[in-house]
């Protein structure tokens, strides 16, 4: 029988391919409160995590990051489960425990918990929402919990590890269906993620628009005073037990997490696509990028690793698309004839192309849209030079951009500023290629 | 921008909201070590645009000060290491040269509002406590008197009995575990964890440190 040490070192080891963020913004104190505000209760989330650790690449390790159980049915090709001989599983009891004393001792902020899938999902999950119950009720913690949710989990389980998480996510693991089959053969792509995530979608919106509508109601019913009132008196009932039905669910949303460079062909327009195809159905939070990197014993042991440069510049891709609300389309240009991203800033990529067609922006009269195909130009001071705009200013100088946060160096070409546009390298080679040699007559 | 100074606001044109409002500074400036009254009449007086822009010698200064008491409550916070014992206190060494103990003692509150929190800290030898009300007092004895003293009144707790174990070789374990060799990046590990940040108390011999070392047997293979 491992003991736990020995469980954490095996089972951390096993995990440690899987990303995920500290703790994503989970709950705020606009909504009602998931947990009575009760000296029973232990830990807190903050709107932002706090990070209590780094790893030597960097990387914030401030959540309990181990696997369940490294039990699995599947053969994932990339998947250190045909390499690791030592097989073992927590039990809920000793994971909640060993997440406690951490916790006590301000080394973790929360959970991220995941498993290989030993006998079938559902007993799986079971076993992981049982540790999680341990935590919620027995130890009453009411900090961060980020669930994953194994491939073809029935909907009643994932109903439960919502009503638990703070986060959900699934892996897709591969872009498409068929890059799936060539890396996770036994794995059947729509059944067991696409439409679990969906189900995912479901269950929040459904969630959150009863609890929307409860909250109304109450207001209509009762001045404010009231409605604090008869909402602490539910909770003080041990109504729902833990949970208020007034507040949202699933605050930090549902993720998932691609494998790249497993698959032989996958472009990185394949994975953009599927990203975006997320954040349009099923209302994908973000999603994280893990480089493919051989594991000895497996299937793919001879295979290259996958670069990280090019993770990088998914991620920053993902970032147009997520935050800078790019289209697909735009992304289209940027990439190069196999559908893979350059080895550049996929944004100044995109600028290059973009205003060397339709000419340096004039940054009073630029929508915000456009405003954001400049390099250095964020969505805040994209808004800032709007909201001055609206209030008749009108920028004149560079020192007036540097004020409201634009990165000068690189916005400059691509801007007209008071009608001078500062020109390129490019430009003035251009130009001296016309002149006279200096020192020519 | 329009020529026409009067009209504008000036912390609307700026629009970066740097530095901190009037409120924010007469709040938490007095935290900071080296706070005069004098510098309080100086800030008096001045209007809040001066104090946002950075481009006075004393706006400057003061947004340092600021600075330097949000990123020592924020490195306490991060980098405390605590314990607690079977009777609900929880306990820690800090070393704040700042006035920001209440804040890292509301935090901790926060997370652990059954229990006493005392801490320690070594820059004024003095242990600050927050009960469960959040009531916060400062003793000049040390941690463990203070602790044994706090601990005496108050009855074994099973739910932290349940969790006294030791856990730091559960979290060096934990921490080794989860390194990729292939991703290392000292710089960008030296930016997350400043060299400065390895001589706070929690820190001082932590696993973060220590990962990775060479041991004088391996320069003998």
């Amino acid at each position: 029988m491992p003991s736990t040490l020995e469980k954490i070192r095996i089972l951390g080891e096993n995990s440690k391919y899987d990303i995920c963020a500290s703790t994503a913004s989970s709950r705020t104190n606009k909504y009602p409160k998931l947990f009575v505000n009760s000296n029973k209760w232990v830990g807190a989330t903050a709107s932002a995590g706090i990070c209590h650790s780094y790893t030597p690449d960097g990387r914030c390790m401030s959540l309990f990051k181990t696997l369940y159980t490294n039990k699995c049915i599947y053969n994932c090709k990339y998947c250190f489960t045909h390499s690791c001989s030592n097989k073992m599983s927590f039990t809920p009891e000793e994971y909640a425990r060993t997440f406690m004393k951490l916790y006590s001792m301000n080394v973790v902020e929360g959970i991220f918990i995941s498993s290989g899938v030993c006998g079938s999902a559902d007993q799986t999950t079971e076993d992981m929402l049982e540790a999680i119950r341990l935590l919620r009720f027995k130890y009453n913690f009411r900090g961060y919990v980020h669930f994953k949710c194994l491939p073809g989990v029935s909907q009643y389980l994932l109903k439960e590890a919502i009503s638990l998480s703070d986060r959900i996510s699934i892996n897709s693991e591969a872009s498409t269906k068929d890059f799936l089959a060539e890396i996770a053969d036994q794995k059947d792509f729509y059944n067991d993620i696409v439409k679990r995530q969906r189900w995912l979608k479901q269950i929040r919106i459904k969630h959150n628009e009863e609890a929307l509508k409860l909250m109304q109601d109450l207001k209509l019913d009762y001045k404010y005073y009231y409605q604090e009132k008869m909402i602490k008196d539910r909770r003080e009932d041990g109504y729902k037990k833990f949970r208020w039905d007034g507040a949202p669910i699933l605050n930090g949303g549902q993720t998932t997490q691609f494998v790249i460079g497993a698959a032989d062909e996958e472009t990185d327009f394949d994975l953009l696509k599927r990203i975006d195809w997320g954040y349009k159905e099923i209302d994908l939070r973000r999603a994280y990028f893990s480089s493919f990197i051989p594991i000895e014993g497996t299937p793919l042991a001879g295979k290259q690793a996958a670069s990280l440069a090019r993770e990088h510049r998914l991620y920053q891709s993902d970032w147009l698309l997520r935050i800078y609300h790019y289209k697909l389309e735009d992304l289209k240009e940027v990439l190069n004839e196999q559908g893979n991203l350059p080895d550049v800033d996929p944004k100044i990529h995109f600028a290059r192309n973009y205003f060397k067609e339709h000419g340096p922006l004039d940054i009073n009269e630029a929508s915000y849209h456009e405003l954001l195909r400049v390099p250095g130009i964020g969505p805040i001071s994209a808004k800032r030079i709007i909201n001055l705009r609206s209030k008749k200013f009108k920028i004149q100088s560079r020192k007036d951009l540097k004020s409201v946060g634009v990165i000068l160096k690189r916005a400059d070409p691509y801007l007209i500023i008071n009608g001078k546009n500062q020109k390129t390298i490019l430009d003035f080679a251009e130009y001296h290629n016309e002149l006279p040699q200096r020192g020519v007559p | 921008m329009s020529k026409n100074k009067c009209e504008r606001d000036p912390l609307e044109v700026i629009g970066r909201a740097k530095g901190y409002s009037l409120e924010d500074l007469k709040i938490n400036l007095p935290r900071h070590a080296n706070f005069s009254p004098i510098l309080a009449k100086q800030i008096n007086k001045l209007p809040e645009v001066f104090l946002r822009n950075s481009g006075s010698p004393l706006a400057k200064k003061i947004i340092r000060m600021m600075r330097e008491v949000f990123l020592e409550a924020y490195r306490a916070k991060q980098f405390t290491r605590t314990e607690i014992n079977n009777r609900g206190v929880l306990f820690g060494v800090v070393l704040l040269k700042h006035r920001v103990m209440d804040l890292i003692l509301k935090y901790f509150h926060e997370r652990w509002p059954s229990c006493i929190i005392c801490l320690y800290n070594e820059d004024n030898h003095k242990t600050a406590i927050i009960n469960e009300k959040g009531n916060i007092c400062e003793v000049n004895s040390p941690l463990k008197k203070v602790v044994e003293k706090v601990s005496e009144k108050r009855p074994i707790i099973p739910y932290f009995e349940d969790i006294q174990f030791s856990g730091k070789e559960i979290f060096e374990t934990l921490y080794n575990s989860q390194f990729i060799l292939e991703r290392e990046n000292q710089s960008y590990f030296k930016r997350m964890i400043p060299e400065s940040c390895f001589s706070l108390p929690g820190m001082r011999n932590g696993v973060e440190k220590r990962f990775r070392n060479k041991k004088i047997n391996e320069f003998f293979k």
